[in-house]
């Protein structure tokens, strides 16, 4: 038999533990193919070329990709190797020499990785189309899709995962040659002995972990503009440490505790599951804890992304209640109007006479801008504001949660405004986080009665501060019309002034939050096939080497039923807790990262996560299946 | 016969036989065996390599199924028992010695020993009583928190010993209990197991292919090709009597094909 019979023979028998590997490797290589294919291609590079920053996201994505695919590759094969130790030392038992054997590895592992790479770049060929319809899509570009086979992207693919499947050679050889045979043929029983530990301090330790958790999220609600970038620091840093601990220290102390308590009346489920994670709990806090610190990470990105999206026209329009206006302009409204008339699109015109004035709000020293609105007026051209009484005002300010200053004004307050014949105080009754106008109109937003406005009016010194604005302001409901006005509108924009209109500002999001959400849920993606595969390898070599336990207890007369609650008890440990973690992590992450976002984005967040959730599941009951064949068939072997 | 006939039969195997293998390549390991066990027996079965003792002993035991014949344990036909009601059998009336211990490596030792218990609903203070008379009769009762990979051969088979008898079953199997056991551990666990059988009355079943611990026995089956090939009961001889006894059968059933001791 030569070599080569050899490792056809052997990757046909082990075709059941590849297969897996094999396929996360061809989904990997394709979606890296589809991504390079969609940098290079001409539909995206147009929209993007309008946009630096698509360009740059789409750099720093394609970056975690790779990162991803190089780490999920490493780990995936050291599973591996691990898997098939006794394997390798079998070979050199029966005289193959080192050389032979890593030979034998390597070219097991060329022939794997290019049939992946060929499958990967074929599949990804495929539906490369259609991850570019669902971009397009989402940035909201209609036209023709047409897409190539990209001879570019392929090249990138191609050496990139060449270079992929040397490192993995390397690391092949690297385990042969530096095991002795003893070591290969132990590998599978390497389980540690929980040691008797000095419980005062695992106690001190273990509540060290939460303690650091805890900081963590605390220091993420109470982030400030001048320390920002060493807060973030000091938050990841300490959550990360903390979960650390918490899987090293603070689960075995915990658990340590509860089977103290048990005094050996441990029952049949906690010793097919607690035991068993306490002899693993050194192995598996590295990984478990990258699992959880990677969860956080994508659920954090895919819920802020989706949640940007979500939020994009809400956002818009909290901060443009108006479709259009103009300012200080009649002649232009009037035009405006008469073409509307002519393109037969029906709106609703309301001109609005407004108040710019300077006052001091609440304890400050300095004057403000303040840009007082008639509730009135405001409420016949339809949108909706409180009225307020007289001598009371409202701040309406669609960014006032993105104000990181600790200083913030505080409600009720009080608005002092100085005028001819003495100082008029208002009350300042609450704050309505939007606009009231359009964000581009200078001054603070402050909404009144109408009679108050017009006294203060009577009553103000001309000066160039207080001023009164006309705001002709128009709405159209219908969509379409409304994007045929925006045409209309562009030819009143003078060279250099800023006038910008809600349906073109709403585009403009859409298609920044849907390149972000498309990059966030395409490396999302990634991510969760990744570390769902991790989990499900490390558990299927677990199930492989508990088969004798399974064994025994079967003949003891435990039925498979039984043991598989246990065992679902122990893969619920093992996906649910780093699940559990990295969602409360993210969930941290994302109430902090709120500040840029005006709408409440517990819906979106909730549904990204619960998508996120879902698909991790997936991966979970997929290992419990893969346990339930292994206690079946214990008896047998 | 010479049992007194007071005893009553805890497991009586009728025409047992157990094949492997397809249609066209058929193996017969167990050629329709006949066997009566009575309370309070302590039986071993011996025989030279690939004579079916091991087979023997996991159809009786229920962890194989036979091909053919019944077997009754205490009355009930466990071969037409399905599946489930066979796991809860085992768990309930049988009790189980390996050759290599199988014990649960993570467990330590009490938890290894309540296990069979563990699923059944006796109060927390009897499964103590029961634990602590268990572990002093096998004398580990110091080891109760110290996991498998910290003591002895020895100390794991009375481990795995207590294990097969927490639950007081009506029967315990024990397949080459010292097979894996230097020659003093092996003596002690078997004089330990003939005090138990004496004292407790619990049926013992054990596959060995070493005549000393044959021996200990009442009552020894050797097995050929698959049949019963003869029986050799104790009675009143001393166990080096016996030991005798049983080494002539063994000359004259294997020759070459018997392990020497």
């Amino acid at each position: 038999m030569t070599l080569f019979d050899l490792i056809i023979r052997s990757m046909r028998k082990n075709v059941k533990h590849y297969y897996l590997y094999f396929f996360a490797l061809i989904f990997s290589t394709g979606l890296y193919f589809v991504f390079s294919t969609l940098q290079y291609d001409e539909a995206t590079l147009k929209v993007m070329a309008s946009d630096a920053s698509f360009n740059t996201a789409f750099k720093v994505a394609g970056m975690l990709l790779l990162f991803i695919v190089v780490v999920f590759a490493f780990y995936a094969n050291q599973i591996f190797l691990k898997r098939r130790s006794k394997e390798i030392g079998v070979y050199q038992l029966i005289g193959l020499t080192r050389k032979a054997v890593a030979r034998l590895l390597v070219i097991e592992n060329i022939l794997l990785g290019l049939g992946a790479l060929l499958l990967g770049i074929c599949g990804g060929a495929l539906i490369a189309r259609l991850f570019l319809i669902i971009l397009l899509k989402l940035i909201g570009f209609a036209g023709m899709v047409n897409i190539s086979f990209s001879i570019e992207a392929a090249i990138q693919t191609i050496i990139i995962f060449s270079l992929l499947i040397v490192l993995t050679s390397i690391q092949i050889v690297r385990t042969v040659y530096n095991h002795t045979l003893l070591e290969l043929f132990r590998a599978d029983q390497q389980a540690e002995h929980p040691r008797e530990k000095n419980s005062i301090i695992s106690a001190i330790i273990a509540v060290m972990g939460i303690s650091l958790i805890v900081y963590g999220y605390s220091l993420s609600g109470r982030m400030t503009e001048d320390t920002l970038l060493l807060d973030m620091l000091l938050v990841l840093g300490s959550t990360i440490l903390g979960t650390y601990l918490l899987f090293r220290v603070t689960i075995s102390w915990l658990f340590c505790t509860i089977r103290k308590n048990k005094d050996g009346h441990l029952g049949l489920k906690n010793s097919v599951s607690l035991a068993p994670l306490m002899h693993r709990m050194k192995a598996n806090a590295n990984s478990l804890t990258l699992i959880t610190i990677l969860s956080a990470m994508t659920l954090t990105m895919v819920a802020v992304s989706y949640s940007l999206y979500y939020s994009a026209k809400a956002d818009t329009r909290a901060q443009m209640p108006y479709d259009f206006i103009f300012e200080n302009n009649p002649q232009a409204a009037k035009s405006f109007s008469k073409e509307l008339e002519k393109a037969d699109i029906s709106f609703v015109y309301q001109p609005i006479e407004t108040v710019k004035l300077l006052g001091k709000v609440g304890s400050e020293d300095g004057k403000d801008s303040m840009l007082l609105l008639p509730a009135e007026q405001l409420r016949q051209s339809g949108i909706d504001v409180i009225l307020p009484d007289q001598g009371q005002a409202i701040h309406y300010d669609a960014h006032a949660n993105m104000n990181l200053d600790s200083d913030k004004q505080t409600y009720p307050g009080t608005v002092e405004i100085e005028h001819i014949g003495g100082t008029t105080t208002l009350e300042l009754t609450q704050l309505v986080v939007k606009n009231a106008i359009n964000f581009n109109v200078h001054g603070n937003q402050y909404v009144v009665s109408e009679s108050l406005m017009n006294d203060l009016k009577e009553k103000l010194p001309r000066a160039d501060f207080n001023e009164v604005i006309v705001l002709d302001t128009y709405q159209i409901a219908n969509e379409q019309a409304r994007a045929k006005a925006a045409e209309l509108y562009e030819k009143y924009i003078s060279e250099g002034e800023y006038m910008p209109n809600f349906h073109t500002e709403y585009k403009g999001y859409l298609q920044l939050f849907g390149i972000f959400i498309f990059i966030a849920a395409f490396l999302g993606l990634v991510f969760l096939i990744a570390t769902g595969s991790i989990l499900y390898f490390k558990q299927m070599t677990e199930a492989e080497q508990e088969k004798q336990s399974y064994k025994t207890l079967r003949q003891l007369g435990f039925d498979v039923k039984d043991i598989m609650g246990g065992i679902i008890r122990k893969q619920l440990f093992v996906f649910a807790i780093p699940l559990a973690i990295g969602l409360l992590h993210s969930i941290f992450a994302v109430k902090a990262a709120k500040v840029l976002l005006i709408s409440d984005i517990t819906v979106p967040s909730a549904i990204a996560m619960g998508a996120y959730i879902f698909i991790y599941f997936l991966f979970a009951v997929l290992t419990i299946n893969y346990y339930k064949r292994i206690v079946k068939g214990a008896l047998k072997s | 016969m010479n049992q007194s006939t007071t005893q009553s039969t805890v497991l009586h195997a009728q025409n047992v036989r157990k094949s492997y293998g397809t249609r066209s390549n058929v193996q017969q390991v167990l050629k329709g065996i006949n066997l009566r066990v009575l309370e309070g027996e302590f039986v071993g079965i011996m025989g030279p390599s690939g004579s079916g003792k091991t087979t023997l002993l996991n159809v009786l035991a229920t962890i194989d199924r036979p091909t053919e014949g019944s077997i009754l344990i205490q009355n009930v036909d466990i071969a037409k028992m399905k599946d489930a009601e066979l796991s809860l059998f085992r768990r309930d009336k049988l009790g189980f010695i390996f050759q290599d211990y199988n014990l649960l490596d993570t467990l330590t030792v009490k938890e290894n020993i309540l296990l069979p218990i563990s699923l059944g609903k006796i109060k927390k203070k009897d499964v103590e009583q029961q634990f602590h008379t268990i572990t002093s009769i096998l004398g580990i009762e110091e080891l109760a928190h110290k996991y498998p990979h910290e003591i002895s051969g020895g100390q794991k088979q009375r481990t795995s010993a207590g294990r097969a008898l927490i639950h007081k079953p009506s029967m315990v199997f024990a397949d080459e209990p010292t097979g894996a056991l230097d020659s003093k551990s092996a003596s002690d666990l078997l004089g330990t197991m003939e005090d138990i059988n004496k004292k407790q009355g619990v049926t013992i079943m054990m596959v060995t292919h070493d005549p000393v611990a044959s021996s200990y026995c009442n009552r020894v089956v050797f097995l050929k090709d698959g049949t019963i090939y003869s029986e050799l009961y104790r009675g009143d001889k001393t166990r080096q009597a016996f030991f005798k006894d049983i080494l002539n059968v063994q000359a004259v059933l294997g020759g070459d094909n018997v392990d020497a001791i």
